[in-house]
């Protein structure tokens, strides 16, 4: 058989094996549906990898818990047939914290947003990232709050206009992955929304990994912010998505805790740590004796 | 051999080559394969040889996957630079069906056919995207070429050259090739080739360029290579792609129908989006995938082609 037989063979089969059996209407709360979000809006495209993520992985929707805070991220848990909560602003990764210690078993999911999770939580995260407790915090960075009418954020970048920057912000947008860095994140990525495939991989790594996993995931805000900052429509922001980031390979990590210019992308951190609550019982059965600590 | 003949060896050779007007050779090949280096090397052993030599390329195509070719003449007096059509002593295709392109420029009936077997299937010859298309490359298998040319070699250099532990002397087995049906010394051809590879190179060229010559000893007739002479297999599977569209689902947000490859995708005058030309989608999901609203779901089933209707079966066989 010619080598090109041989190729449309793999190509057909690699076709058939992830042309899916993946359907995201089995993932969703269908009466919900359609969705609030703006058209155009990149969270949906990221909602879609973390789901087909977690059905590459053949986690079952019951294992799944998925913890969200208050922003446009903040909605999309609802949209999903698992386990889930909407808690307050910036607490999702507290509470994913002890629902974990609770319930190790399950894969625990946090889904904010760029002002949840730098602004409101920021201490969470990063005390989080220091812990290392087996969470996958999916930050979908839109840089601005989108929900509350487009008031500056802290990853919002230099001259844009918000509804609270109306003359162009002048405060330095923060590079959400260094500071994930800096605090102790085992493991660190981004990806933009327009590589839906490769977000896929990069939440599959993030999701088996086993320690503290943040990623970060450029998202765009079409209605708010590209509106007021004449990005375009919404096909040319995600076209241009394309255009501002820099593909890393594995390992190469990000030093600069502001941003100036391009996005790395990729995995940026991949560390390895003790997990925290792993660490924690091996110390409980030390300190209180294995028959003390319950199973 | 007298001393006289060695110190003057243009005077001898121009009496061994005894060329009544120009030899033509025509060296044919994809960017990248070596086509000018075989050509200079030929035109240098020509000049050497105290012939005139006029050589025309045509190249600057090898990032575009286009073909890349040059002409050489040498002979005791040449005018033009470009071989007429039908007259060149010898084709050499550094590739298959660059080889096959160039074949009526080939002296009828006494010209040499020398060609890689190598098959590099170039970009436009697959523009229908769809998985089931047929490419649009040469079909022709090497028996039925060889059966139309009196003199042709067909011998699979790049797979010599890859055993030989680099592809890319590929070109030196050919001119190795080449080498045993002009009338030129051997040494010289083996010092020219020394004068324009890569030093570092210089051995595997060496053992290519026996490679080449020993391969015409071998065996005269060509070599059939059953792998690479398989015409493209008729698909015995087909892809049925069906598009489904939520249409309250659909914010008409654009994105689909600006980033599908194949414009299959517009909205319609309630601005939802609709499959317009259903026959170009190729099912690469790309809609799907970037569709915020989970509206498109691309539905792919794999069918075996004596099952699909009539009409459609037509279609394919066209």
């Amino acid at each position: 058989m010619s080598k090109l037989a041989l190729n449309l063979k793999s190509l057909q089969k690699a076709g058939e094996k992830s042309d899916h059996k993946f359907e995201i209407r089995d993932y969703l709360r269908l009466d919900l549906f359609p969705h609030f979000l703006c058209p155009g809006c990149g969270h949906g495209i990221a909602l879609r990898a973390l789901l087909w993520a977690i059905h590459d992985l053949d986690i079952e929707l019951d294992q799944l818990a998925v913890v969200s805070g208050i922003g446009c991220s903040g909605r999309l848990s609802a949209y999903i047939d698992a386990n889930t909560f909407h808690t307050t602003h910036g607490r999702p990764i507290a509470f994913a914290t002890g629902l974990k210690l609770a319930r190790p078993d399950l894969h625990v999911v946090v889904i904010t947003g760029d002002g949840d999770c730098l602004a409101i939580g920021g201490n969470h995260l990063i005390h989080a990232a220091r812990r290392n407790l087996d969470i996958t915090c999916i930050m979908l960075n839109n840089e601005v709050y989108g929900m509350t009418g487009g008031q500056v954020s802290p990853t919002t970048s230099l001259d844009r206009y918000t509804t609270t920057t109306p003359l162009g912000n002048q405060e330095p947008g923060f590079d959400a992955c260094a500071l994930a860095k800096g605090a102790g994140a085992t493991f660190v990525g981004r990806e933009v929304t327009l590589q839906t495939t490769a977000l896929k991989n990069l939440m599959q790594e993030g999701l088996s990994h086993d320690g503290f996993s943040f990623i970060e995931v450029i998202s765009d805000c079409t209605e708010i912010y590209g509106r007021k900052n004449e990005l375009g429509s919404s096909p040319e922001m995600v076209l241009s998505q394309k255009r501002s980031i820099l593909p890393k390979f594995d390992g190469t990590a990000v030093d600069k805790p502001f941003r100036a210019g391009n996005w790395d992308t990729g995995v940026l951190v991949r560390e390895d740590r003790p997990e925290y609550y792993k660490a924690y019982r091996k110390h409980c059965h030390k300190v209180l004796g294995t028959a003390a600590v319950k199973k | 051999m007298s001393s006289a003949t060695t110190a003057k060896p243009k005077k001898t050779v121009q009496k061994q080559t005894a060329v009544k007007g120009p030899t033509n050779v025509l060296i044919v090949g994809v960017g990248g394969q070596g086509v000018i280096m075989v050509s200079k090397i030929l035109a240098r052993l020509s000049q050497l040889q105290g012939l005139q030599v006029k050589q025309s390329e045509v190249h600057g195509m090898a990032k575009r996957g286009g073909s890349v070719f040059s002409h050489i003449r040498f002979g005791e007096e040449v005018w033009s630079p470009t071989i007429p059509m039908g007259e060149a002593d010898v084709v050499l295709g550094l590739e298959w069906a660059e080889g096959l392109r160039w074949l009526r420029y080939l002296k009828p009936g006494v010209g040499t056919f020398i060609s890689d077997t190598k098959r590099i299937v170039p970009p436009f010859s697959c523009r229908d995207r769809r998985h089931d298309a047929r490419h649009g490359y040469a079909h022709h298998t090497i028996a039925e070429i060889v059966a139309q040319v009196p003199s042709a070699y067909a011998p699979d250099a790049t797979g010599m050259a890859t055993e030989l532990g680099n592809e890319r002397v590929a070109n030196t087995i050919l001119l190795g090739l080449l080498s045993t049906v002009m009338d030129f010394p051997v040494e010289s051809w083996r010092e020219v080739l020394a004068e324009f590879v890569p030093p570092k190179t210089l051995d595997t060229n060496l053992k290519a360029f026996e490679a080449g010559r020993a391969w015409t000893k071998q065996d005269h007739k060509p070599l059939v290579d059953d792998a690479a002479t398989q015409a493209a297999p008729e698909p015995l599977l087909k892809r049925e792609v069906k598009l489904e569209i939520t249409e309250s689902w659909c914010k008409s947000c654009d994105i689909c129908v600006k980033m599908c490859p194949e414009r299959c995708l517009a909205l319609n005058d309630h601005q939802i989006v609709e499959l317009v030309k259903p026959e170009a989608c190729t099912g690469c999901r790309v809609c799907e995938w970037l569709c915020p609203d989970f509206a498109i779901a691309v539905h792919v089933s794999t069918v075996p082609i004596n099952t699909i209707s009539a009409e459609a079966a037509g279609e394919v066989q066209a």
